[in-house]
Formats: C-alpha cells, structure tokens, sequence
C-alpha cells in the first residue's frame, strides 16, 4: 500500500533542494471528494499532497503546458518540473520521450505504483451509492474502496467501480521514475483487448451506426483533444487556423491552409474528427482514458484508440510508451511487417 | 421584424487601385450596391465584406459620406478573407452589410483644429475624415496630417497626399533613409515631436499598428495634449459586428459596436487586453 | 392561472399537444439531455439537469443565416434562412435555465435584434419543473439572484407535489399549453397551495454551496486585472469548451461560410457555438492574440460573468446550475475562483 506520508516526504525534499521548479500532483478541494491537479511550489504545499482512487487525470498533459510556458519565460528556467506519475501515466511521459517532444531530464518523475488496484469509474460509483453523495473515497485493501457518504462509511468491492481501463491494465507499476512508491509486482491481463472484441463481432454497418450515433451527442467541446498529453501539436487538422503563425508568415500561407473540418458538430465532421485522431493517436495511445473521463456526453472514446492499439499489437507487435528508445510505430518499420494490405 | 441584421447585400467592385505591392500588399476597393442603394454612415464607421465562401472581415469606410456613387474600403492582404478579396477583379461581386461602430465624435470636434497622426494602413480608417474635413474646411480649424510608411513604397493615397499638400499640411515621412526621399526619416511619433502641432484648442485622431499608436500617444502628451485631445481607432477580430458573438470585447465593451473610436481618457481606463 | 395535473395524466396531455415539437430529458449512455419527443407514450416527466443546457433549443449549436450562390451574370443570390417557427414546447426545464433564458434575451436583442434567435426564442414555450431537491451537488442558484422555484423566463412552472403537479401559468404561451389539455387539469385545493409554498420554502434549504457576499466582486475584478490569481487559477486548465459550451448563459458564437459546390459557388453561412476559452478566439490574422494564455482566458470568462456583464445589465452571467464545477475535466470551481477574488487583498 502506498503511504501518502513517504510521497510527500520525497516532494518535500526535492522542492527544498531547489531540485525542481514545481511538482505537478494531486490535491483535493474542499468542496469535492475528487483528487484535483496541483502544483506545489513551496517545501510546505506539500502536505496538500493526496493519493486515493481520484486521482484519476493523467498529469503529463501539463507537462506539454510547461513546454509552452518555458519557451515564453524569461530568464529561462531549466529546471526539471516534477510529476507524480501513475503507471499509465509514465508510458505518456516515455511516448513524449521518443518523440523528442522534451529531454528526460525536464522531468523529474515521481511514480506511484497503482498495485493491484487503479482509479475509479465515477458512473459506475454513482450507480453503487445511488442517492447518496459521495464525500470521500479512499483505497481500502488490495480488494476494497472505502467510500464515505452523508449517511457513513462503507466498503465496495473495487472491481465492481474501477474504470474499464484499470480493468485493463498493462503497467500498473511507473515503467519510467526517478523515485518509485508502492509495490512492484506487475499486472498481467489475459485478454487486454477485450473492450473492442464485442464491436468487431458486428457488422461494419452496425458498427457505424453505432459510432454515428455516438457522435451525434458530440458537441466539439475538443475536451477529448485537450485532455490528451499526446494531442499537442500547434497546426491540429481540426483547426481552421495554424497557431505557429507570426507577423511574417505570408498571407497566401494563411490563405492556402485547408480547412479539413469545418466547426459544425454535425454527423460528417464529428466522424471524421473523432476518426482522425484515434489515426493520429495509433501506436502513440497508451490508453490513460482521460478522453473519455473527460467527454461530458459519455462518448466511449476509448474503444477507438484500443483498437487501434490492438492492431498496432497484432500487426507490429508494438507496445506504446515502454521504451524510451523504440521509435514511434509509424516512423519505423521491420522487414517483416505484414504487407497483404498492399495491393 | 425588419431588416435582417445579419444579411449582406450584393456589392460590385467598381474600381480597384494597388497602393502598395510587395510582401504586405494594400489595395484600394470602391464598391456599389447592384440595387443602387446605399447606407447613411459617420466618419470612422465600418463595414463588413463577405466574400461568399470564405467569410467576412471587418473593414473601415475609407470614403467620406459626403460621397455617394461609392463605398471605399483600403485593404491589407493578411489572411484567408483578405487575399480573396486581393484575388478578386473589377465586377467581381461581394456582400456588404453596416454600418458598424461609433464613428468619430465631429459634433465635438467643431472649430477645433485636427491633427492626423498614422501609419502605414493606419490612414485607411482616417482618410474618409481626412476628406469630410477638407470638404468642410468651414466647420474645423487647421488641418494637419502627420503620416509615414516603413519604405516610400508603403504610403497609401501617395497621390491623392501629394495633391492635399495645397489644402492643409502634410508632413510625410520614411522609417530609414532612402535615396530621392526629401521629407523626414524617423517613426511617426517622432516626426509629431518634430513638427510639434500645439495642443490649443486642437484634438488628434492618430492610427496604425499598435506599437505606433503607442509611440505616438506619448508624444502627444508629452507635447501636452490632453487624454480627452486624443483619440485613436482600436481593432479586434470581430466576427459579427453587432455586439453579440462576444470576441472583440476590451472590457464591458465590444470593439464593434462601441468603438472602434476611443479617445486616450476612455481606453486607458479599459482593461489593456487588445 | 393555477391548475392541477395528476402525474399519471402527463402522457395525455403531451398527446394533446399534437401541434408543437415536444422536448424533453432523456437519458443515454447515463448522459441527460432535450430530446425531440417522437411518441410521448408512457412518459414521465425525469428531475435532472442535463448537460446541453434549454439554451440550445433556442440558441442551438449550429444554425444557418443564409444560402449563398454564383450567379451566371457575376451576381450573386443571397437567400434568408430563417429557422421555422413551428411552436415548441420544452419540458423540464429547470428554474436556472429559465433564468438564464433571459440573460440570452438580453443578449440577442437591443439595437440589432437576432432574428435567428427570435424567431425560435418566441416560438418556444418553456415549462420549468421546480427543484424540490437540487439536481446537482454544485448547485448555487440563490447565491446569484436565482432560486429553485424561481419563475424567471418560464412560461410555466410545475411544482412536484407527489402524484400531482401544482402547475402555474405564468405568460399567455403557458395558459395556451395548459388549455391545449384542460380536462386534464383540475382547480388547486387551498391545501395544495400551502403544500407548494412548503415545498419551495424547504428547497431553499437544501441548495448545498453558497457563493456568499459578492456584492464587491464587480468593482474587485476591475482592480485584479494583473493579478497573479489567474495564472495561479487556470495553471489546470486544459483549455477545452466544457465549462462554456455547457452553460446556460454563455453566447459566443462563430460564423463561418461552409462550401457545398465550388464551381458554380453555393453554400451556406452558418453559427455555430464558440468559446472564449479556445486559444483562436481572439487570435488576429497578424497572430497577435490579445488573450494568449489560459490565464487571460479564464480572467476573461470571470471578468465578463462578474463584471462586465453587470456593468451593461446589472445582473451576474451565471444562475448557479453547477454545469462548469462538476463537467470540468480538472476540477475548476467558479465559485472558489470567485471567492478567491472576493476575498483578494483582505
């Protein structure tokens, strides 16, 4: 079990060392019984500091805030930022590691080992505590949340309200740290692709009717876009303007970009919005779920970057986000990958 | 209901000049619209143009109204709208739909003296001024016009100034030194400390890219022109132009519909956020 | 005029309403939204808060303004596309979307009046369902002028009675619908009166977070422009449209001329929804952006929610429904933010 104490005892110190310029973790506001994104600056912010089944948001999605903020700071700080990194988490940190997006030493990596357990599914909560509300929810033992309501405390099975993801999970144990709290032993999943075997049982009309019917709900709130660390590229597709722009850039150039999407959240652009980015996220993916946690209309968004991730698998044998090293899965090639597709 | 606020009108290109070429390239377009009709405006005032199939952008009325037969808009080529209108040829057609903003003051500016201060596509929105005042020549005290361009090459209406020369005072000037060039070498702000125009019973309208606005704010003050004296046309990107897609605010005021005429005691006092 | 319905009689009198477009909460994949009823069989009437506020059936996402096309001579035809105004009634609608209702009403009239708007805003019934409880953890109605039975923008409020409805009638649209059914519909009881009165009492109770004592917070904002607070405030944020996509109040809008033929030209133009929170909503051609970082951004939705927005009309841009607290993927509270501003320098 992880102790929360020896977490922010490793904050502390390295914030007191002047080791870091900020940690990025996991606090919770007052008003919520959900782990929020904090960023501790001083030894004594530390103790804000919280570890429970809340903390679900991958917090590398502000190391690509960090990035854009350094290239504006003035003088220029080069201090590593910390983070608190959960398994999943780390395999996004080692993505942007191989795509050069940062150095390894920009981050100073704390890792929290999730065990046997993971992070909750909110609807799936709710549905356990109907009509209750939720005040608190911590990890019990390895089998076990405890959730505390207006009405007192009690345990749930955590099985029965862990999100899909951790159901899933391949690296519940940081693959990538500076420092590493919580056990070591790692995880094994008979069948990881099970979320998509149900949807490759159906047609492919089935299947896009079932999609289209999902994005009619979609308002393009980009909220899936924005919470992903991997979608960071400043000239998006989905974007009619490029933000690397400057008074220089000639008008043609501005005048010329395509407009592959038009803003109207309607049935062609929200297919070929939601399509693109599962396409751009192939191989990149390492299926932290925050885009669907964040979809305020329960998009199951995830289902198309697993699959993706299940032919990078198959096909190529690939794993996002394990090493560092391992170029990105479309910038390589083997000579024996499968070619049966070029015709 | 009435009148569609949202709805252009077709408009024919008349007539289009090249101001300036190269790199950031101005044209000048007069406009008709095809049922002959018009629209009463104020100096300062703005239009949107559409070019169908691209979008719309918020353009100022650089035609006095004491002109009829057309609409006068000078233009920057700068992005997707403004290099198809930079595409487009003589009855070619466009939307048109205004007027928007608030205009310049000119019931207060009665009998006073106006001092011109802008660069580059800055005389734009001042030249249908420029022009209303000359033709009422009666109603205001001296005229003066302080404009200048990076290069010779940049001066919009560079003819039409040469022209004005014998109606009021026009001191022209460069960034840097060129060869032929007779007139003063500096920024704009420079050459309004050089010409020292007095702040006695005198207002100035001064426009342009944001840095010379600055520049040439604090020269006037220091020339000791009051905040109330000066005035100045701000832009944002607009999208409506009536107040209500909410982006051009500078505070609790829309650019739009507010402005885009302000004088320095107004916008000092609005969030600096434009 | 004040009525009773029985619960039970719901469907019938939706049957009766034959002649509108009937919207209403319905639930998928555990998300509630407006729903175009298509058969009204066996409805109940559901107490939630959805998460496309009413606002979008009278302001939707996407609407048209105009068709443009080429035309042989070089001209160009320019056809009006105003949206029908087939009458349409919405149910469920909670008391804060009422209100907000007529913060937007603000908004798209005045000087140039959206006929876009209007026409759909003046063809639509709202019938409000009181909130006995409050349909969200995070709501704070009463602290912004508002309150859960509040009538504002409503043109019927039902107030849950148990196995009836207290319905009240509150412009001529609402006595309309409610005559539509009228056998439905019985004379309240005095008892049925003082039953309502309770109940809205005790709802007042029950609204959970407060957002006290921002009486100062308009004229604190105009000071706090170079505050530190709101780099410190939006460091989370991930800069998507949730928080303004999702609200009741907010209104910014793009146009864009979307192309349907190149040769011969045709297409429309087209609104739809914007956010100021997106990074190109206020960014110049020339790349200059007046509002570049997230802190400006989140200062802006604040500033004109608390201040500007009362300096023009003298009421607060939010009614309290929670939507931005409890959607934000990172937890950004406007209540905290407020609060922090209340309280900034003290």
């Amino acid at each position: 079990m992880v102790n929360i104490e020896d977490l922010k005892e490793e904050a502390r110190r390295v914030l007191k060392e002047g080791k870091v310029k900020y940690i990025i973790g996991y606090e919770r506001a007052s008003d919520s019984w959900k782990a929020n994104p904090v960023f501790l600056r001083k030894p004594e912010d530390v103790d804000k500091l919280v570890w429970d089944p809340t903390c679900f948001h991958n917090l590398v999605r502000f190391l690509v805030d960090e990035k854009r903020r350094k290239a504006r700071e003035k003088p220029a700080d080069s201090r590593p930022v910390g983070i608190v990194v959960k398994g999943c988490d780390s395999r996004a940190i080692v993505i942007l590691l191989q795509e050069k997006f940062f150095e390894r030493a920009d981050v100073f990596v704390l890792g929290v080992s999730c065990e046997s357990s993971g992070v909750v599914d909110e609807r799936k909560l709710a549905k356990k505590t109907t009509g209750k509300s939720v005040r608190k929810l911590d990890f019990g033992d390895k089998q076990n949340f405890i959730v505390t309501t207006d009405d007192g405390t009690m345990g749930i099975a955590a099985s029965e309200v862990l999100a899909d993801r951790c159901l899933d999970c391949i690296a519940n144990v940081p693959v990538v740290s500076d420092r590493l709290l919580g056990g070591k032993d790692k995880r094994t999943v008979a069948r990881p692709f099970h979320a998509v075997e149900k949807m490759e049982s159906l047609s492919q009309d089935e299947r896009l009717t079932f999609w289209r019917d999902q994005f009619k709900k979609c308002v393009r709130c980009y909220a899936c876009r924005s919470a992903c660390p991997m979608c960071y590229c400043e000239e998006c597709v989905v974007d009619t303007i490029n933000f690397a722009v400057s008074a220089d850039t000639p008008a043609e150039e501005k005048a010329q970009r395509i407009k592959w999407l038009e803003k109207s959240p309607v049935d062609s652009e929200n297919v070929f919005y939601h399509l693109v980015r599962a396409i751009h996220l192939a191989g990149r993916c390492i299926d932290c779920g925050e885009c669907e946690r964040a979809c305020p209309v329960n998009i199951p968004l995830r289902m198309l970057n697993k699959k993706l991730e299940k032919e990078a698998k198959e096909l190529f044998g690939y794993d996002a986000g394990f090493d560092p090293d391992q170029p990105a899965l479309i910038s390589c090639f083997k000579d024996g990958d499968p070619e049966d597709f070029i015709r | 209901m009435g009148h569609n606020v949202y709805l252009p009108k077709a408009a024919k290109i008349l007539e289009i000049r090249e101001e300036v070429g190269g790199v950031r390239p101005i044209k000048t377009f007069r406009t008709a619209f095809l049922d002959g009709g018009g629209f009463a405006y104020r100096c300062g005032q703005c239009a949107m143009l559409s070019v169908f199939g691209k979008g719309e952008v918020m353009i100022s009325i650089s035609s006095s109204p004491l002109v009829k037969e057309y609409l006068q808009f000078s233009i920057l080529k700068t992005g997707r709208v403004t290099t198809a209108l930079h595409d487009m040829e003589v009855g070619d057609v466009i939307g048109i739909r205004g007027p928007y903003g608030n205009g310049f003051p000119l019931e207060e500016w009665k009998g006073k003296d106006i001092v011109f201060a802008g660069g580059g596509i800055g005389l734009a929105p001042l030249w249908g001024l420029v022009q209303m005042t000359n033709g009422r020549k009666e109603d205001y005290g001296r005229l003066t016009l302080i404009y200048g361009a990076r290069t010779s090459k940049d001066i919009v209406f560079h003819e039409e100034l040469e022209a004005l020369k014998n109606k009021m005072s026009v001191h022209l000037s460069v960034d840097v030194a060129e060869p032929g060039w007779g007139e003063f070498v500096g920024f704009v702000a420079q050459n309004v400390l050089d010409k020292k125009p007095s702040p006695e019973n005198a207002v100035a309208i001064t426009c342009g890219p944001p840095i010379m606005i600055k520049t040439v704010i604090k020269a006037l003050k220091d020339l000791k022109f009051d905040d109330a004296q000066i005035y100045t046309t701000v832009e944002n990107k607009m999208k409506c132009g009536i107040g209500k897609c909410g982006r051009c605010n500078i505070g609790r005021h829309y650019v739009c519909k507010d402005g885009p005429v302000y004088s320095w005691a107004e916008l000092k006092n609005l969030p600096q956020e434009y | 005029m004040d009525k009773i319905l029985a619960k039970k009689d719901y469907p019938q009198w939706l049957a009766k309403l034959a002649s509108y477009r009937i919207y209403a909460p319905r639930k998928k994949d555990d998300v509630w939204n407006y729903e175009l009823l298509t058969d009204p069989d066996g409805d109940r009437l559901e107490e939630v808060m959805t998460a496309v506020p009413a606002k979008g059936i009278v302001f939707p996402q996407r609407e048209f303004f105009f068709a443009f096309a080429e035309k042989d001579d070089n001209g160009a035809q320019i056809n009006e596309l105003l949206p029908e105004d087939n009458p349409v009634v919405v149910f469920g609608v909670r008391p804060c979307e009422g209100k907000a209702v007529t913060l937007t009403d603000l908004v798209f009239g005045g000087e140039f009046e959206d006929p876009y708007y209007w026409r759909r805003r003046n063809a639509t019934t709202l019938v409000g369902l009181g909130c006995a409880q409050p349909p969200s953890p995070n709501c704070f109605c009463l602290s912004v002028d508002g309150s859960p039975h509040s009538k504002e923008g409503l043109d019927l409020l039902l107030t849950d009675l148990g196995e009836t409805y207290y319905a009240e009638a509150l412009t001529k649209k609402g006595k309309k619908l409610v005559l539509e059914g009228i056998k439905l519909f019985t004379d309240p009881k005095p008892e049925d009166r003082k039953m309502v009165d309770k109940i809205q009492a005790d709802s007042r109770k029950k609204i959970r977070r407060e957002l006290s004592l921002i009486d100062n917070v308009p004229a604190k904002l105009k000071g706090m422009f170079d505050s530190s607070l709101w780099d410190d405030e939006s460091m989370s944020c991930i800069r998507c449209g949730i928080c303004t996509y999702l609200c009741p109040t907010c209104h910014c809008f793009d146009m864009n001329d979307e192309v349907e033929t190149v040769s011969p030209l045709s297409g429309k133009r087209v609104r739809t929804w914007d956010t100021c929170q997106f990074p190109d909503f206020t960014m110049h051609s020339s790349g200059h952006n007046p509002r570049p970082d997230k802190a400006s951004r989140l200062r802006q939705r604040i500033n004109h929610k608390f201040q500007y927005f009362v300096e023009i009309w003298n009421k607060y841009q939010c009614t309290g429904c929670g939507r931005c607290i409890s959607l934000c993927p990172v937890g950004i509270d406007i209540i905290k933010v407020v609060e922090k501003v209340r309280d900034h320098g003290a």
